[in-house]
């Protein structure tokens, strides 16, 4: 067990050093791409929290990550001389109030009716985005200009899209890091547990709602990071950040890349974000070529493509494939 | 104020339409306890066949007796070959499929009909005005409303003066013992799969004419479908029409007293029932 939470940790360190050689290796176009992918990975992560460690269903997710968007664009419009870290703070904070007072009325119902209900809050936030035009912008949305990044020691410029990529890679990969790192506290092995046997886990004192709540707000929390990050990047936000769509993206994305696995769903922003790239250079049609893979492995493939790496793996180590490990935990649950 | 029977009529009939389509999705729930989120792209498909054959025949009737049967057969389908499969996978699974079978299809109609609203004109006597309670109305609005009422009563006879009617409401129970009772459960969850779906269809036919064909209906009619099933109660038909007619009007008289709100109303409403009484205002506790 210790060797392979090291193992782990040298991943991150890994793909962080991957990460940081990149702006040499890739071009401003794929730059682009990357830092895209590397804030969907976190969005992504913090959804499968929910849906792979936790097993609850939400489709509500976007209005963390729009709440997030949201706050970025409309502090840095209204409040002058705002700081970045000031923004990006704001935005984690009423994020992370969002999800406490949300997580309170939707944790209450489980299995369907919380899928239900979340989708009906997300469409109470898409009401409001929509209808509060002077604050959100409405349909046209709101445009802004990255601020420059203060260091203490040093102010660097944020116009550049290498520089913003470095600062993306940090802030978010620290993040990413953090939530591997919550997964392996007490705290988030209760989850686990409580996704097993959720009777056993209140027999042996656990207070499951407790546990519940505090992890529905922390995956807000960090959502609303990836949300702040996506209107950095794209200098831009409007009410599709906080529509169904996104929240769509995000479940497509976690469940291509596997919801068994810690990393499946930043392995699924990555394909998602390439073939969405590509896909809609050959097609318009590629939302429905992504619905189809999605509804495949959802009947085929349950586990994502790392089930299907797992199964590659497996052929060469010579293990025999046990079969869907996780096919028979969700039976169980 | 003059404008309140009409208002009041316009929430018969948007009242009207929502229990046509919650009416198969509460069932649907209530049976197999699957929330169906591909439900509302049924009445989306429904209204879009609609508007082919319309285009074709320019037969209205017909296609309100053809679009439900051809939704019966596709939802027979996916409920034989896609749902039934990964039930064995749990309930996550089954979400996860209706939702995604919701996302192809709503492409799919992008795709063939592309991304805009379609007219759609029924033509006969439906387009005209009729005068009752001494204002000038549409008898399209009336006809709808009428269209719930029979097939509110045709579904109630069924539930609940038929042999039928007492083997779905024990599946609704517990459909477990209803199986070992030796009665084909599997195949009646088939046929109210593929009658919700047709049900569905049926809505979606009448409402092509009154709002828009366009992609987006399926999600606008999905989430207020939601409230009523979750302010009605979870698989309770009489809840259905008590909160189809209170969405319905709260809709209607939204629009009129809080033209900027009524859209949070109807949320407004289910966060109170929630509060109030979480297993919905017919619904049994869970």
């Amino acid at each position: 067990m210790k060797i392979r939470k090291n193992a782990s940790y040298l991943f991150i360190a890994i793909l962080f050093a991957l990460g940081a050689v990149m702006p040499m290796v890739l071009k401003q176009y794929h730059l682009n791409m990357l830092t895209e992918i590397i804030v969907f990975a976190l969005y992504a992560v913090s959804y499968n929290l929910l849906l792979g460690y936790a097993g609850l269903l939400s489709f509500g997710h976007a209005m963390f990550f729009g709440t997030g968007a949201f706050t970025v664009a409309v502090s840095l419009i209204h409040i002058p001389g705002l700081s970045m870290w000031g923004a990006i703070t704001l935005a984690v904070a009423l994020t992370t109030a969002v999800g406490f007072v949300a997580g309170g009325l939707l944790l209450r119902h489980k299995g369907a009716y919380f899928a239900l209900l979340t989708m009906a809050f997300n469409a109470l936030f898409y009401a409001v985005a929509t209808k509060w035009h002077t604050v959100t912008g409405g349909d046209d949305g709101l445009s802004i200009t990255r601020p420059d990044l203060a260091l203490g020691f040093t102010t660097v410029g944020m116009g550049d899209i290498a520089s913003f990529y470095y600062f993306t890679l940090v802030i978010i990969g620290a993040a990413i890091a953090f939530c591997w790192y919550f997964t392996q506290t007490a705290m988030g092995q209760t989850v686990l547990m409580m996704r097993e046997n959720e009777e056993r886990m209140k027999f042996l004192g656990y207070n499951t709602n407790v546990s519940r709540l505090i992890l529905f707000t922390f995956t807000g929390a960090m959502a609303g990071l990836a949300g702040a990050f996506y209107t950095l990047h794209f200098q831009f936000c409007s009410q599709s950040a906080i529509s169904i769509d996104m929240t769509t993206t995000v479940l497509l994305m976690t469940f291509v890349g596997g919801t068994g696995t810690f990393w499946g769903p930043m392995l699924g922003a990555l394909v998602y974000i390439i073939l969405q790239n590509y896909l809609s250079d050959i097609t318009d049609r590629w939302p429905l070529f992504m619905g189809l893979i999605f509804v495949f492995m959802v009947l085929f493939i349950p586990g994502g493509l790392t089930q299907i790496i797992q199964s590659i793996r497996n052929l060469f180590t010579g293990k025999a494939n046990t079969g869907r490990p996780k096919a028979a935990k969700e039976v169980a649950s | 104020m003059s404008d309140i029977p009409v208002f009041f009529l316009h929430g018969l009939a948007y009242g009207g339409l929502l229990f046509l389509v919650s009416a198969g999705l509460t069932l649907v729930f209530g049976m197999m306890n699957v929330l169906n989120f591909a439900h509302a792209a049924m009445y989306m498909l429904g209204a879009y066949f609609s508007y082919a054959l319309l285009q074709e025949t320019g037969q209205f009737w017909l296609s309100l007796m053809v679009c439900p049967i051809l939704l019966f057969i596709i939802g027979a389908l996916i409920e034989r070959f896609l749902l039934r499969r990964v039930h064995i996978f749990g309930h996550v699974h089954e979400l996860l499929l209706t939702f995604g079978l919701a996302y192809i299809i709503t492409e799919i109609v992008k795709w063939v009909w592309g991304n805009f609203p379609l007219a759609v004109n029924v033509g006969g006597f439906l387009n005209e005005t009729v005068e009752i309670i001494g204002i000038t109305y549409p008898v399209y609005r009336i006809f709808i409303f009428a269209c719930a009422v029979l097939v509110g009563s045709i579904m109630a006879l069924i539930l609940y003066k038929t042999r039928l009617g007492i083997i779905l409401r024990a599946a609704v129970n517990d459909s477990e013992m209803v199986n070992a009772l030796g009665f084909n459960v599997p195949l009646v969850f088939m046929g109210v799969f593929a009658f919700g779906a047709a049900l569905s269809g049926f809505a979606g036919v009448i409402a092509g004419p009154l709002l828009s064909t366009f992609p987006g209906m399926a999600n606008e009619i999905l989430l207020d479908a939601f409230v009523v099933i979750v302010v009605g109660g979870f698989g309770s038909l009489g809840g259905a029409v008590a909160a189809s007619l209170i969405i319905g009007e709260l809709q209607s008289f939204g629009v009129l007293l809080f033209p900027k709100l009524s859209i949070a109303l109807v949320y407004l409403l289910m966060a109170v029932v929630l509060i109030v009484k979480p297993s919905g205002l017919f619904g049994e506790k869970q």
